[in-house]
């Protein structure tokens, strides 16, 4: 049998070589929560979530710094922090899943792909199953993005409102995420 | 004190309590500058302290209120986020790993290059795959 001598080193790089065409990360990614009611809308920002999606499993996660939110107003971003999120007990929310509905083929052809991510969604130390719709977007030049809307509920995840805040803050808050990828 | 002396000074201080209030409600949150320095420190070391035991160094960097950190590390990449931010990446001895500052654009010094040694203010908020500041300020 003949083997080539630099199979061994072919062997070792070959797994880096394929991971290195299938799986995508951001460090910057945008995570916005909307909270509207008729008193006020609250919105939080967050453009340093980490992501990393493996297209060929099509394993997703990404994860946040609570304290990251930034909001239009102080005052806004001490109560989430302090008595809502608890930001320094909780300090990241993360999610964990898997895209379905678009195949690692069709990852490499330009186009606008629906999909939906089922996993775990963690938030102020409380993870729920959840099921989340989304669009992977490829464009000419082969970059993925990617972009989900999707609504929560803060007491599903322990989050106790005041009620003398209660009519502030809307009982299902829309979050909205934007990945632009880039190849690991 | 008559009537009119006593009604002239609840409005008085019912304006001052109605000024402070909505100073209070309006009031933006603080940029690095504002507040006063609570560690300093080396990238790497800022790093090592998270990599080592990420619970003691939530702790001590980011706390319950905003702390903030002054950081000197060498500039490894300066990475335009849109048009509203500029992350100035400092390097470690970690190549996929960094401390990430996030800056408004106006508030990077034209100067600054990659390879630079600078020194940054920000509000740590933790560690994902980076350490994070945010609300960064240039100590020149």
């Amino acid at each position: 049998m003949n083997i080539p001598k630099n199979l061994p080193i072919a062997l070792v790089f070959a797994p880096l070589a394929i991971s290195a065409q299938e799986r995508f990360a951001t460090r910057s990614g945008e995570i916005t929560f909307l909270s509207e009611t008729p008193i006020e809308n609250i919105a939080g920002d967050n453009r340093k979530a980490t992501s990393v999606f493996d297209a060929t499993t099509g394993a997703i996660e990404f994860a946040v710094l609570v304290k990251a939110f930034e909001f239009e107003k102080a005052l806004m971003q001490e109560h989430f922090n302090e008595n809502y999120m608890e930001s320094n007990t909780f300090t990241k929310a993360t999610f964990k899943g898997k895209v379905s509905g678009v195949g690692e083929d069709e990852m490499k052809k330009e186009g606008i792909y629906t999909v939906s991510v089922q996993g775990d969604l963690t938030i102020h130390g409380v993870t729920k199953p959840v099921t989340i719709p989304g669009t992977f977007t490829v464009d000419a030049a082969g970059a993925l993005k990617a972009a989900s809307d999707f609504m929560i509920k803060p007491e599903d995840y322990g989050i106790k409102i005041p009620g003398v805040v209660r009519k502030n803050i809307a009982e299902e808050i829309k979050v909205s995420v934007k990945l632009d990828y880039a190849k690991m | 004190m008559n009537k009119r002396t006593m009604l002239l000074v609840v409005l008085l201080l019912a304006a001052l309590g109605g000024g402070y209030v909505w100073k209070e409600f309006t009031r933006s949150a603080s940029k690095a500058d504002d507040l006063p320095v609570k560690e300093t420190i080396s990238a790497q070391d800022l790093m090592t302290a998270f990599t080592t035991d990420e619970s003691a160094a939530t702790a001590r960097f980011v706390g319950i209120t905003d702390q903030v950190v002054q950081v000197t590390g060498t500039i490894r990449a300066i990475d335009p986020a849109g048009k509203e931010l500029t992350n100035i990446v400092l390097g470690t001895d970690d190549d996929l790993a960094a401390v990430l500052c996030e800056f408004a654009p106006e508030d990077v010094p034209a100067d600054w290059r990659s390879g630079a040694t600078v020194t940054v203010k920000g509000i740590c908020t933790g560690m994902l795959m980076d350490v994070v500041l945010v609300r960064c300020t240039a100590l020149e």
